[in-house]
């Protein structure tokens, strides 16, 4: 039980990589099955319901940058992963932020995608307002991605 | 860096010169139609609609046409095509592709009659195949399926549910009818059915049928009049009669291969005749003359009048479109600028008495960009394909030359956001030194590394942040003076100013905010309390002002109060530019984790095969991903955070009477 803090911190890491990635994941593949409906229609807007299908898949990405910064930070990618209980509890919830909003936000920003594949459909000469929406939900995903980064850069240096 | 003044434009000519007055308008390009006047006894317009349809018509059978031929004959296109634009022809081969054009419509329909026959052959085949199909079972049968039988017998041929041999089945017959002679020959079985030919004596015919019917049978839908065998081979060969029609169609069709460049000429030639005979139809003529109006932007007005009095003794009438018209917008912008425009128009035109962000905005979202990106080598990479393409494919597209110049730019601002953040494939220089060459080569930030000091790239993201808002606030103060709303410059912009500045200047001076943001230096109390006092001035003023528009003191105050709640509002959106730091880590870490995984082989020949295939495919990954999240996140913060603050759009699009064809360009005689 001695190393049981690193433990808890790896716990964050998965959980940031695993719920931020399986909600891009079901957005992703929600978004890309309006897209291909549209597609079946009119193949030219290939482009621009791509741009729009892959809109809900940065939260994977953030996710994994999350687990990436605490991996290397918790020494687990080579080095001393020696670690207190206190601070392996302190990763654990520096990451949750980015699991938990990444997962819901995900999930929204694909409901939002999907609506404006369905916008992008009917007036293709929308597509810059049509992207704006989706992006509107990223923006939390965003803040939380920094909140998380910033929590785990800064307790590398607590005394715990 | 502006839109461009428009002005009203009239030409009165004379029919006979109609037909050569709106072709040279339509070359020129630059007028927008649009018919004010209304119709009179004298002043009529004409019903086009007829024509139209009929252009329209063969529009789309020259399409057909073109699409049947690529399908028998497919056309080669580069890997490049989209980039080469629309092939150049000057007007004197317009003229002779003019001249057969009757020619060539003969061959489109040609074509698409051919295509018909095919489809007609092709249904015919497959008719012949089930015909074929359920004759197949019975080809060893040597009578004609109607054979009824001789004088003296009575034959059954058809079928019988289920698999059944010849013994079973006269072991059936002899069961219902005993004593009774009856000829049995199973032709074909199989699990479905059995197909039989029974032969009896005439007078058992009708005993028989009965017993027939209780096991099932049925005689065939289609019985040929031949011997089945027969038939089959006659119905093969109206297949193969048939093949060959479609052989000779195709073949054809392949033989017009050569004809495919007037085709595409074709539905060009056909689409501006279209639009201009939709321009007559909207026309207001009398017995020997017509007018046309419409807007056209003042820089090519006069050019244009001359050359229509001079050359078809037109008279032309320009004037200042009035306050209320519904004005169309063209922007004009300098080459480093006029690439955004695109962005501009996806969100809108600038409206009435709004001023043109484009210039300011091109710096800024070449500057964002990069900031998002900010990979040297990903930077270099788009500089490089970019102006590549730029200098390769001069006779682009101008909407692909807009946006392929605006990654160019953003390009550079990458590679220089790269070096000063010291990102050049992420850490690829270092992983490779040290894994391959035993000796560790780290290629230094210029300024900082954002992942070591995220405190400080934050900071200055949010420092942009102000500054981009600022710059938009600023927009709304030019706006409010040209229009001479002088107050409401100083109430919804100068008060802003104050408060935010002073809150800003303010925080500076606090210990507590120093301490958290990291900042190395602290203003001094006292310039603290002058910033407190100016951001007090301000915000009361905001509350004052805010709620102008009512005249009801109450409400005006709850409204004012209202007003200054939108501070909050702008502290959102001071830190939706945290998305700046959040982009820039993204690109740098996901790239630091294929370089890693890259070196897990370890050096030698393996481990440098591993890593050069794990470098280019996640880096190809890297590169799209973020590229379409720098794209995306910079129109946002253009869009939502920047526009906010002055912009609302709402202009028409300027969309003159021209030539707009797909496959060609017609060269402009000077």
């Amino acid at each position: 039980m001695d190393n049981f803090g690193v433990v808890l911190a790896l716990l964050g890491a998965v959980l940031a990589a695993l719920m931020a990635g399986a909600g891009s994941a079901v957005g992703v593949g929600r978004a890309g099955e309006a897209a291909a409906g549209v597609v079946t229609e009119d193949p030219s807007k290939f482009g621009k319901v791509l741009i729009l299908q892959l809109l809900p898949g940065t939260q994977g990405i953030y996710g994994l940058l999350i687990a990436f910064i605490t991996l290397s930070q918790i020494g687990i990618l080579g080095g001393n992963v020696e670690m207190s209980l206190a601070k392996g509890f302190l990763y654990l919830l520096a990451c949750l932020p980015m699991a938990i909003v990444g997962y819901w936000s995900a999930l929204k920003q694909s409901r939002a995608a999907v609506a404006c594949i369905g916008l992008v459909s009917k007036r293709p000469d929308q597509l810059g307002k049509a992207i704006i929406f989706p992006a509107m939900v990223e923006t939390y995903a965003i803040l939380a991605l920094l909140v998380s980064i910033l929590a785990i850069t800064g307790i590398g240096g607590l005394p715990v | 860096m502006a839109v461009l003044q428009m002005q009203r434009i009239s030409i009165y000519g004379l029919k006979k010169h109609r037909k050569h007055i709106l072709e040279m308008i339509q070359r020129r390009g630059v007028v927008e139609i649009n018919d004010v006047l209304q119709e009179d006894s004298i002043f009529q317009q004409a019903d086009m609609s007829a024509q139209k349809t009929q252009f329209e018509k063969n529009i789309a059978a020259s399409r057909q046409a073109l699409e049947v031929l690529n399908r028998y004959a497919s056309e080669k296109k580069s890997l490049f095509a989209s980039l080469e634009g629309r092939k150049e022809i000057d007007a004197a081969e317009y003229d002779a592709f003019a001249q057969e054009s009757e020619k060539v419509l003969h061959i489109v329909l040609r074509i698409n009659e051919l295509s018909k026959d095919i489809a007609d052959a092709r249904g015919s085949i497959q008719k012949l195949e089930t015909q074929i199909e359920a004759l197949t079972p019975w080809v060893a049968l040597d009578v004609p399926m109607r054979f009824k039988g001789t004088k003296a017998t009575a034959a059954f041929i058809g079928t019988l549910a289920g698999d059944l041999n010849q013994a079973a089945l006269e072991e059936r017959l002899a069961e219902l009818l005993p004593q009774t002679p009856i000829q049995v020959d199973v032709i074909s079985s199989s699990r479905e059915q059995t197909c039989v030919f029974l032969l009896c004596r005439k007078p058992d015919a009708a005993n028989v049928e009965d017993a027939l019917r209780t096991l099932g049978f049925a005689r065939p839908a289609a019985p040929s009049k031949t011997p089945p065998a027969e038939r089959v081979k006659t119905l093969e060969g109206r297949v193969e009669e048939q093949r060959k029609i479609m052989q000779a169609a195709e073949d054809e069709i392949k033989g017009y291969a050569d004809r495919r460049e007037s085709m595409k000429f074709m539905v060009d030639y056909l689409t501006m005749r279209q639009e201009k005979y939709e321009v007559i139809g909207r026309l207001m003529q009398s017995r020997r003359t017509f007018v046309l109006t419409g807007y056209i932007p003042a820089r090519d007005a006069d050019r244009l009048s001359k050359e229509l009095e001079e050359k078809f003794d037109a008279a032309v009438e320009l004037s200042m479109p009035s306050e209320d018209e519904d004005v169309p917008v063209l922007l004009q912008n300098n080459k480093f600028a006029e690439p955004v425009e695109g962005v501009l128009e996806s969100f809108s035109l600038p409206g009435k008495h709004e001023i043109d962000p484009t210039s300011i905005m091109a710096i800024f979202y070449y500057f964002l960009f990069g900031m998002m990106l900010s990979d040297a080598a990903y930077g270099l990479i788009m500089v490089i394909g970019c102006g590549l393409a730029l200098l390769k494919f001069k006779n682009m597209e101008i909407g692909m030359r807009k946006s392929l110049r605006m990654f160019f730019f953003c390009g550079i601002s990458t590679t220089i956001w790269g070096f000063l953040f010291g990102g050049f494939f992420g850490d690829a220089t270092a992983v490779i030194s040290r894994t391959f060459f035993g000796k560790e080569v780290v290629l230094g930030p210029l300024w900082f590394e954002p992942i070591k000091e995220p405190m400080r790239m934050l900071m200055f993201s949010l420092l942009v942040g102000v500054i981009h808002l600022f710059v938009g606030l600023a927009m709304q103060f030019i706006q409010l003076w040209k229009q001479k709303k002088y107050k409401d410059a100083l109430y919804d912009v100068i008060f802003w100013y104050m408060l935010l500045t002073g809150a800003i200047v303010f925080m500076l001076s606090s210990q507590m905010f120093v301490d958290i943001a990291q900042l190395g230096f602290i203003l001094s109390p006292l310039v603290g309390n002058v910033a407190a006092a100016v951001a007090g001035v301000g915000a009361v003023g905001i509350v004052f002002t805010a709620g102008r528009e009512s005249r009801n003191p109450a409400k005006r105050l709850l409204k004012g109060l209202y007003g200054l709640y939108n501070v909050t509002g702008y502290l959102s959106d001071i830190l939706s530019y945290s998305r700046l730091l959040a982009l820039g880590l993204a690109t740098g870490v996901i790239a630091t984790v294929i370089n890693q995984m890259g070196s897990m082989g370890g050096g030698g020949v393996g481990g440098a095969i591993l890593f050069i295939i794990v470098f280019i495919l996640g880096h190809v990954l890297n590169i799209g991903i973020n590229l379409l999240g720098a794209y995306v996140h910079t129109n946002r913060l253009q869009f939502v955070e920047f526009f906010g603050k002055f912009y609302e759009g709402g202009g028409r699009k300027f969309s003159p009477f021209g030539v707009h064809t797909k496959y060609y360009k017609i060269r402009e005689e000077k």
